[in-house]
């Protein structure tokens, strides 16, 4: 605490640390948890640093935080499959900006994706949950089970690919089955990238669905 | 096993953890997962809509079987 002295304008928020780590955390500080939180030191750093490099710290920070959103749900998970004596790794990666955790490497993981999806979702649900409850953050954590999403997505992107192409010939529209907000994204994706058509989303879930047009 | 999975899943949802307790209740309705936790955290447990309540059940009929319930449990006695 005595060093605060050499400090003169940093001094006033030296009272409660509590307080400072909550500042840090705002200003996208990565070194948030240093101990006796200390303001000179984050003013002196402000003061050399360029202004980039607040930016590379703000980047840091949302890595940061991905990085330790995947780790809470990939301990919140092996857990489960401990605890369901199920086989299965965990695999934790961040793409895209979202922390993506899968469970892999076993063959008896159905039960955990379910009909077309509904237990993996369930699932996602659960742990995005989880992962709130310790972040305090909101998160759009995915979760995928056996290579499904993964093994969704390439089927999902050939039947869009088919069906813009359909659209592009004929002049009509077409309607795609049901799906969730996962796989309209899929197709909303290839169809946006496809030149001559264009995209909807149309009814409510469990029903909407994917209608292309063509865009003219 | 599965209270113990479903304590767990809903473990991590709640701000009292330690409140969280499931029994598995046989009749001749078939098997019953009753789930209580801290009044404070009923409505975490359900969620909006019973949008958890929902995943909670889905999770749990998949791993255990169909004709598994889940049941969450007032224990504000209203």
């Amino acid at each position: 605490m005595s060093e605060s002295t050499t400090a003169p304008g940093a001094v006033t928020s030296q009272d409660e640390p509590g307080s400072t780590l909550a500042a840090d955390a705002l200003e996208g500080e990565p070194e948030a948890g240093a101990p006796e939180g200390n303001p000179e030191s984050a003013a002196i750093v402000d003061d050399s640093e360029s202004s980039d490099s607040e930016g590379d710290a703000a980047a840091a920070t949302g890595e940061a935080l991905l990085i330790q959103e995947g780790e809470v749900a990939g301990d919140y998970l092996e857990q489960l499959l401990d605890i369901l004596d199920y086989d299965g790794d965990i695999d934790l990666d961040v793409e895209g900006g979202r922390a993506i955790v899968a469970i892999v490497g076993a063959d008896d993981l159905d039960p955990l994706v379910g009909s077309r999806g509904a237990t993996l979702d369930a699932l996602q649900e659960l742990t995005r949950l989880t992962v709130a409850q310790q972040t305090g953050v909101r998160t759009r954590l995915m979760l995928d089970v056996g290579g499904y999403r993964a093994g969704r997505r390439t089927e999902l992107s050939e039947l869009a690919a088919t069906s813009a192409a359909r659209v592009i010939d004929s002049g009509e529209t077409v309607r795609m089955n049901p799906m969730n907000a996962f796989e309209r994204k899929i197709v909303h994706d290839v169809v946006t990238a496809t030149d001559g058509v264009r995209s909807e989303s149309e009814g409510e879930d469990p029903a909407r669905r994917v209608v292309i047009l063509p865009d003219r | 096993m599965l209270e113990e999975a479903l304590e767990h899943l809903v473990r991590g949802i709640v701000d009292h953890p330690d409140d969280v307790q499931v029994d598995l209740v046989t009749n001749r309705r078939g098997r019953t997962l009753e789930v209580r936790v801290n009044p404070e955290d009923l409505g975490k447990v359900i969620g909006r809509a019973g949008r958890t309540a929902k995943a909670l059940r889905q999770v749990m009929t998949s791993v255990g079987g169909r004709g598994l319930r889940v049941d969450v449990v007032d224990t504000d006695g209203r």
